[in-house]
């Protein structure tokens, strides 16, 4: 659905994507992570027409977002929530766009009822809260039905309700079979919704992979307790399995089955035997990790 | 078609066009009133004064490059040109479809503007129990006022365009050059003729002949066009070959 090959963009002598290459598949939801200046809105505006590339193609459908017959339809975009001219409604925002974009008048009251701005439709924007504009910017995004979502750090500023609320709004787009692409830094959010997650360090990749794999292979060390710990180390090392003791305690690079069965087979009795298990968080600090000096 | 309905819808849907309207009218009330009344009677009945006194609507023009200009500006300003070039991607019809909006909202303010000068004009001299003379000669700088207002709007444009990302600067910029750089320019002799107010002045006044210090109308809408070609040509240069300002990473 998306396809990024081989993109750079610099800005004078800084450069923001340093031949960037993935894709997004159709029909998933992809996370886009990356620390702050890691490149991720440049890619994006860059894959939305916004940006110009320095060199590299970036593109929708097989086409460049310029080049889309009918670009609403095909993509519907959130980008920075405060893009609103105060003075105008909210309802006014969306006739304006879908005037734009051919979509009949109709549609914009249908697409507030989605994202439940009924109410204040007839408001200015102005007057708006924060959450209230993100609501509005995804009700743009839906203005020509698209089958992509190509979402900008949708969270930022959203309470813990707009969090919900928009994760169960791009959970139930997904399920229609819709595609969503979303760059967020709120980690716990992008691991509860994406499927897969594309990571950027320093406008470079670094990973690409389904976010179950992502997080077992952060997966630590198995946590131990036995008052045996001693016998229990002995024998860990002399099956080959690294561990470090604390007291009592065993961190044990290897997984609790095998330290069960190994520690049974030396009749050791065990007081705790927990796996520790990754997370998106952790994997995602290791691969951008700044080099010590 | 649809570009320019939505930049219509935009022009409308705020009240941008409501408070520069209703200042025009306010200044042309101001200006007319102080120039008919406290002109010579004898003086007004004249046909070349009447002509003068109808080429106020020609203010209409000062307020057309304002709007142009803002017309663009203002999304820059508001971070509306996001979404705007997210529906119209292809950056030069946005861009053209902002000319053709600019030019349509600037022709109904022109028209206004015409309409409020002749009725003030109308209500001041039956007030100083005079009649206007109403014909070819005398309501030409009506036709003018429409044409300098639209050029000054594709001006405006331009000018916004080349500027977009400060609102503040191209107002002032704009306004300095009417009130000094013009002024400033008269200096230069007869080329000064050919400076964008000058000519646009020329546009209004409606004059089949030249002089020294203005052109004809027609030579005059040709130089004005002149300027549309070049501000809009540099303005949407620079608009198509830059990224568009956002925040973030």
């Amino acid at each position: 659905m998306i396809e990024v090959e081989h993109l750079t963009k610099r800005f004078r002598r800084a450069t923001a994507v340093d031949d960037l290459s993935f894709s997004v598949p159709r029909g998933r939801i992809t996370g886009f992570l990356g620390p702050n200046g890691a490149g991720k809105t440049t890619t994006l505006r860059v894959l939305l027409g916004l940006a110009l590339p320095t060199s590299g193609r970036a593109s929708v459908a097989g086409k460049r977002y310029r080049e889309l017959e009918a670009p609403l339809k095909t993509v519907g975009a959130v980008l920075e929530a405060s893009n609103y001219h105060p003075a105008r409604t909210g309802r006014n925002h969306l006739r304006v766009l879908a005037a734009a974009a051919g979509i009949a008048n109709a549609h914009v009251d249908q697409v507030l009822a989605a994202v439940e701005l009924s109410d204040a439709a007839r408001r200015r924007v102005g007057g708006y809260s924060l959450g209230m504009r993100q609501r509005l910017s995804v009700a743009a995004a839906l203005l020509g039905e698209p089958e992509l979502l190509v979402l900008d750090e949708p969270a930022n500023g959203l309470d813990p309700e707009g969090i919900r609320w928009l994760r169960n709004f791009l959970r139930s787009f997904a399920d229609g079979g819709g595609t969503v692409f979303v760059s967020s830094h709120v980690l716990a959010e992008v691991s509860q919704l994406a499927d897969e997650v594309v990571i950027i360090h320093r406008g470079k990749l670094v990973a690409h992979q389904p976010v179950v794999e992502l997080i077992a292979q952060a997966a630590g060390a198995t946590r131990v307790r036995s008052p045996r710990a001693a016998a229990l180390l002995e024998r860990l090392r002399a099956a080959g399995i690294d561990a470090e003791a604390d007291g009592e305690r065993l961190a044990v690079h290897a997984p609790p089955e095998r330290v069960g069965d190994l520690a049974a087979e030396a009749g050791i009795p065990l007081h705790e035997l927990v796996a520790d298990t990754g997370s998106l968080e952790e994997a995602f600090l290791e691969l951008t990790a700044e080099p010590q000096a | 078609m649809s570009a320019l309905r939505a930049e219509l819808l935009k022009a409308v849907t705020t009240r941008l066009l409501l408070w520069f309207g209703l200042g025009l009218l306010a200044f042309l009330l101001l200006v007319l009133s102080i120039h008919i009344g406290s002109e010579d009677p004898g003086l007004l009945g004249e046909l070349s004064r009447q002509r003068s006194t109808f080429a106020f609507g020609g203010i209409a023009a000062i307020v057309a490059v304002l709007v142009g200009a803002i017309l663009v500006t203002a999304e820059y300003a508001h971070g509306t040109i996001n979404q705007s070039f997210l529906a119209v991607p292809v950056r030069l019809r946005l861009l053209v479809a902002k000319l053709g909006g600019a030019l349509l909202v600037v022709f109904v303010l022109a028209v206004l503007a015409d309409a409020a000068t002749l009725v003030i004009s109308e209500l001041w001299y039956s007030g100083r129990g005079l009649s206007l003379h109403l014909g070819r000669d005398t309501l030409s700088p009506f036709l003018g006022a429409v044409g300098a207002s639209l050029l000054a709007a594709g001006i405006g444009v331009g000018i916004g365009a080349l500027f977009r990302r400060q609102q503040t600067g191209a107002i002032v910029a704009i306004l300095l050059w009417l009130l000094i750089g013009e002024g400033v320019i008269s200096a230069a002799g007869d080329a000064a003729r050919f400076a964008p107010g000058h000519a646009l002045a020329a546009v209004v006044a409606a004059h089949s002949s030249g002089s020294a210090d203005m052109l004809a109308v027609w030579p005059a809408a040709i130089v004005g066009l002149l300027y549309v070609a070049v501000f809009c040509g540099a303005g949407f240069l620079v608009v198509i070959g830059s990224d568009v300002p956002g925040s973030g990473d």
